[in-house]
């Protein structure tokens, strides 16, 4: 699981009204190099919630230098770009479990897999 | 088109590009034999049917010339030059590629099946084989530079030798062809020095090696005499008796196309060894898409930088996959409720991560996959720019009536997370009666665009090109009547009863 995916995922427990961001509790994590597009990168953070993506990116020991709210400006700024870049799309998270932040209810991650089926009596 | 000379070609332009006029082709033969002679052919095309237009706007785009459409669906038709031939080999959303060695718009076939046949036979040997095989040759050499596609599919390496073969059956021709095999000879050890890069190309001594074919004949129409059959075993066997080359159904070197359609006939011989449309699919599934329909799905909704894509039904994974890998400035989710159907999606994406790495680039995909409901998709609401997916049969998959519960709340959920107002769907189904009547029921969600007719493993399927309306999700009048559950002007007392049981699991 990337953390541009885990920024899109939500916690849909029945009842849960703030379920996101999903807590991430990781077990093996792997990079993976994937082509940089600026373009990709600069079009994309204006769709993201940056602070959930830097809280996931810290859950996992990756923030490295990000800052925890966008500068201005950024799309030139290729340095800044790269950063966005690879924990964006590079950082994968293979083994562990997402939480979900006001019922607790966890999620495992498999083989890079979450499974966000939710059993009878939750949905 | 026209065509491109180098050297002291003694004969201008007209009798080297290919068209129902053409006959001999010798002069395209002459060359200084250094740099080898740039012909101009006709390549045929096989495409899923529907996406024909699709098709010849990637040939538009990424060869710069304009195909035309057969009258005989699924098919397309371009001019190319040799020098561009490996271009190709970029397209995506063909199935099977072959030269044109003759075309006829309006074929006279004769009155009774012996003299059509006969006449078949004596065509043989009158037919301008020679740039077609040319180009033939060249494609091999082609395809062993690129160290084809999936391993292991017969590539045999023997060029000399059957360039030798062919240079030897050529001078069997009649005699006005009969100057141009001497000249064929030094035109097949230097084309491929021009054109390879291979040490194949070097090596001179030739083994007589006899060629091995096949004739293919698709005939299509209601007032022929003959069956398909009957006119492959006719016209191949006149070909084995011209080229001398022999004939075998399952190990042949070059495979001979004969289609007829009404009174269109064409002779090809086929580039493509098996049909490319499962290239990225290594882990099948029971209802595997074709690539190549994958890949025209995708292009009919314009993916654009930084595009969020979903495929909420992804299967095998094989739609998104095309995605990631040709439309690589999106990202894709790919999810499914099955397990089997998410570790396939993974072993797929693995198996073409392993194989990009194995050539030395950056391996990773933009995708993702993920197990979820898709009636309760764990997603941020307007987060998805484009949904894009293969929905259940009912016949292969589901139950058709699994798919009248399943496609209302599946197109509500989807429009919850589709963007509103620049989001779009592509659907596809073969349930086209369910789909209609769902769709007609969220005109404030979902407008129809486009519908593109296709045929899946012989299904009569619709592609359906949605626009997500502005509406915010929650507040049009079909949310808030089923949250009601109780007025509804225009439908009947079932088909309250049928939206009451969707809504009660949401």
């Amino acid at each position: 699981m990337k953390l541009l995916t885990h920024n899109m995922l939500t916690s849909h427990v029945k009842g849960v009204t703030k379920g996101y961001p999903l807590l991430i509790k990781a077990t093996e994590v792997k990079m993976n190099e994937v082509e940089f597009n600026p373009q990709f990168v600069s079009r994309m953070i204006p769709k993201l919630e940056w602070s959930a993506l830097v809280q996931a990116a810290e859950e996992l020991g990756q923030r490295q230098d990000l800052p925890g709210e966008l500068v201005s400006d950024y799309e030139k700024n290729e340095d800044f770009l790269k950063k966005v870049h690879r924990v964006l799309l590079e950082v994968e998270v293979i083994e562990g479990c997402l939480q979900c932040p006001e019922s607790g209810r966890e999620f495992p991650i498999s083989r890079g897999i979450p499974n966000m089926l939710l059993n009878e009596d939750e949905v | 088109m026209s065509s491109q000379e180098d050297g002291a070609a003694e004969q201008p332009g007209p009798d080297t590009t290919v068209g129902p006029s053409i006959s001999s082709s010798s002069s395209s033969l002459e060359s200084d034999g250094t740099t080898g002679d740039i012909i101009t052919v006709t390549i045929g095309a096989t495409v899923p049917t529907g996406f024909e237009h699709t098709a010849a706007e990637e040939v538009k785009e990424k060869i710069g010339v304009d195909a035309r459409i057969s009258k005989d669906r699924g098919r397309i038709y371009f001019p190319i030059s040799t020098d561009k031939l490996f271009q190709v080999h970029l397209l995506r959303s063909v199935d099977n590629l072959f030269v044109v060695v003759e075309e006829y718009d309006d074929y006279q076939f004769k009155q009774s099946k012996e003299e059509t046949l006969m006449e078949l036979q004596q065509l043989a040997s009158k037919l301008p084989w020679n740039n077609a095989l040319e180009v033939w040759k060249l494609n091999r050499t082609l395809k062993k530079k690129k160290g084809y596609r999936k391993g292991g599919n017969g590539t045999k390496v023997k060029p000399e030798s059957t360039d030798a073969a062919v240079a030897d059956t050529e001078q069997q021709e009649p005699p006005e062809a009969a100057a141009s095999s001497a000249e064929s000879q030094a035109k097949t050890e230097s084309t491929p020095e021009a054109e390879s890069s291979q040490q194949d190309s070097a090596e001179a001594a030739p083994e007589a090696k006899v060629m091995k074919f096949r004739v293919t004949c698709n005939r299509a129409g209601d007032k022929h005499s003959f069956s398909s059959n009957e006119a492959a075993r006719d016209f191949g066997g006149a070909v084995q008796e011209f080229f001398q080359w022999k004939a075998d159904m399952t190990k042949f070197d070059i495979e001979v196309l004969l289609n007829i359609h009404n009174v269109e006939v064409v002779i090809g011989i086929a580039l493509t060894e098996e049909s490319l449309h499962r290239r990225n699919i290594s882990h099948f599934g029971p209802t595997t898409l074709r690539s190549t329909l994958c890949y025209g799905m995708l292009r009919l909704c314009k993916p654009q930088a930084s595009d969020v894509i979903l495929d909420p039904m992804c299967g095998t994974g094989a739609i998104p996959l095309e995605g990631a890998i040709e439309f690589n400035s999106s990202f894709y989710v790919a999810g499914d409720n099955y397990d089997m159907a998410v570790n396939r999606t993974v072993n797929n994406i693995c198996h073409i991560q392993k194989r990009r790495a194995d050539k030395g680039s950056a391996p990773g995909l933009p995708i993702d996959t993920v197990r979820w409901d898709l009636c309760n998709l764990p997603i941020r609401t307007s987060s998805v720019d484009i949904i894009i997916t293969d929905m259940p049969f009912g016949k292969r998959m589901g139950s058709r009536k699994k798919n009248w519960d399943l496609y209302p709340s599946c197109l509500r959920e989807m429009a919850r997370v589709c963007r509103p107002g620049s989001g779009k769907a592509v659907l596809l189904t073969q349930d086209k009666k369910c789909f209609s009547k769902a769709i007609s029921r969220m005109g404030g969600l979902w407008r129809k665009l486009h519908t593109v007719w296709v045929n899946v493993g012989g299904l009569h399927a619709g592609v359906y090109l949605l626009k997500r309306t502005g509406a915010v999700f929650g507040q049009t009048p079909e949310d808030v009547y089923e949250s009601r559950g109780t007025v509804n002007a225009q439908g009947d007392e079932k088909d309250d009863k049928e939206l009451s049981e969707v809504t009660s699991g949401v």
